[in-house]
C-alpha cells in the first residue's frame, strides 16, 4: 500500500514539524483502520484488491451524450391540480363579513355594466347584460327547487363551478347549491332576475362566450 | 378611446373578476383559493374570447397555479443577478414558479410602444374608422371651446 495512498514523512521534515516519524507497521495498520472507518460498506479484502487494481484506458472513449430532457411544462397537469387542492376554501374562511365587500363590488360592477342602473331602463336589456355577467359576489335565494331544503336558501355566491354554485349563507356556511332543478332569483337595486338553474349548467368562464338561445320550455 | 369597444361586457367582467380577486385577497390575506379561482376563471375567458390581458395583469398572475402574486403576501421579490444582468425575481409561495424580469430602462413593452396604438397601425380599413372619428372628435371639440 505503501506508495499507492500514502508517503512516510522523511526524516529531516519529521525534524522540521517536531513530529515523530511511525514505523511502516503502524502506518500501515493506521491506514487500513482509516480506511475501513472510512469506506464502511466495503470489507478489507475488496479495499485491498481497489488498492491493488490499476486499469489504463489507452484508446480515446467517446462520451455518450444524455439526452437532454425537453423542457418542463409550467402548467399543472389536471390531477396536480385536484391533488393541490387549489380553490377548494378552507373552513377559516367561511365567514359572511368577509365577503361583505365582494358584494359591494359585484354591486358596482352590474351598476357600470347596465350604465346605471335607472328604473326606466328595460328589464330585457338587463338580463341580456346579466346572462354574460359574472355572478361571484352577488346575493341570490334560492326560489323554486326539486328538493324542498334548499328552498329560502339565501347568500352571496363564492364560486361557481359547472354543475353547483357555492353560496355562503348569513351563518357563516358554505351550502354548494347544484344548479339543476332550481330556480334561483338575484337581485339588484330592485330588479329581481331570476336564474334557471337547469339552462345554466356551464362553467362560468364558458357561459361570456356562448349564445343563449331562447328555445324549448322553460320549467323545473 | 371614443369609439365603440369590442367585447366590452367581457372586459368589465375581466376587470371586475381582478379586482375581486384583489378584494378577496384584502379581506383576508389567508384566503388565497378563492382568489386563484377568480383569477383561473379569468384566464379562462381571456382565452376563450382571445382576449389579450395587459402585461401588468399577467405579470401577478402565476402561470402554474394561477394565484394572485402581491409581493409579500402571496409572493416573494428579490432582485438578483442572472447571467450577468440584474433581474426582478418574483417567486410565487404557494407553487414555487418563479418569475424572472430584466431590470431594463430601455425596455419597453409592446403595448407602451407606439405603433401598438390601434389608431397608427398601417390598415386602410381602420384608418377610415379613425378619421371618422376624429371628425367626431372635432365635432364634439368645438362646442366646448365656444
Amino acid at each position: 500500500m505503501e506508495g499507492v495512498i500514502y508517503k512516510t514523512l522523511s526524516s529531516a521534515e519529521a525534524k522540521e514539524l517536531n513530529i515523530q516519524t511511525q514505523g511502516p507497521k503502524e502506518s500501515e495498520a493506521f491506514v487500513s483502520a482509516f480506511l475501513k472507518r472510512c469506506l464502511p460498506g466495503l470489507r478489507e479484502e475488496v479495499i485491498q484488491e481497489r488498492l491493488n487494481r490499476k486499469a489504463v484506458i489507452l484508446e480515446h472513449s467517446v462520451k455518450q451524450k444524455k439526452k437532454q430532457k425537453r423542457k418542463r411544462r409550467k402548467g399543472l397537469s389536471a390531477k396536480e391540480k385536484r391533488q393541490l387542492r387549489l380553490f377548494e376554501i378552507k373552513a377559516e374562511q367561511q365567514r359572511y363579513n368577509l365577503f361583505l365587500p365582494l358584494h359591494n363590488l359585484w354591486k358596482q360592477y352590474i351598476r357600470d355594466l347596465c350604465n346605471g342602473l335607472r328604473a326606466d331602463t328595460q328589464p330585457q336589456m338587463i338580463q341580456t347584460k346579466l346572462l354574460k355577467a359574472d355572478l361571484h359576489g352577488s346575493l341570490v335565494t334560492v326560489k323554486k327547487s326539486k328538493c324542498p331544503s334548499y328552498v329560502g336558501l339565501s347568500g352571496i355566491i363564492v364560486q361557481e363551478t359547472k354543475h353547483i354554485f357555492k353560496i355562503i349563507t348569513k351563518d357563516d356556511k358554505l351550502k354548494a347549491v347544484p344548479k339543476c332543478n332550481t330556480v334561483f332569483s338575484v337581485e339588484v337595486d330592485d330588479f329581481i332576475s331570476y336564474i334557471y338553474g337547469s339552462r345554466f349548467q356551464l362553467r362560468s368562464s364558458e357561459r361570456s362566450a356562448k349564445k343563449f338561445k331562447m328555445k324549448g320550455s322553460i320549467d323545473l | 378611446m371614443t369609439g365603440h369597444v369590442k367585447d366590452k361586457e367581457a372586459f368589465q367582467r375581466l376587470s371586475f373578476l381582478y379586482q375581486a380577486a384583489h378584494c378577496v385577497l384584502a379581506q383576508n390575506p389567508e384566503n388565497v383559493e378563492l382568489a386563484r379561482f377568480y383569477c383561473h376563471t379569468q384566464k379562462t375567458i381571456s382565452k376563450r374570447l382571445v382576449l389579450r390581458q395587459d402585461p401588468s395583469v399577467k405579470r401577478t398572475i402565476c402561470k402554474r397555479c394561477y394565484s394572485l402574486l402581491l409581493p409579500g403576501i402571496t409572493a416573494t421579490v428579490r432582485q438578483r443577478r442572472h447571467y450577468g444582468q440584474r433581474r426582478t425575481v418574483v417567486r410565487c409561495l404557494s407553487c414555487g414558479l418563479t418569475k424572472r424580469f430584466l431590470n431594463n430602462p430601455n425596455y419597453k413593452l409592446w403595448s407602451e410602444q407606439p405603433e401598438a396604438l390601434l389608431e397608427n397601425q398601417p390598415k386602410p380599413e381602420q384608418n377610415t374608422i379613425v378619421q371618422q372619428n376624429q371628425q367626431k372628435e372635432k365635432k364634439k371639440a368645438k362646442p366646448d371651446t365656444k
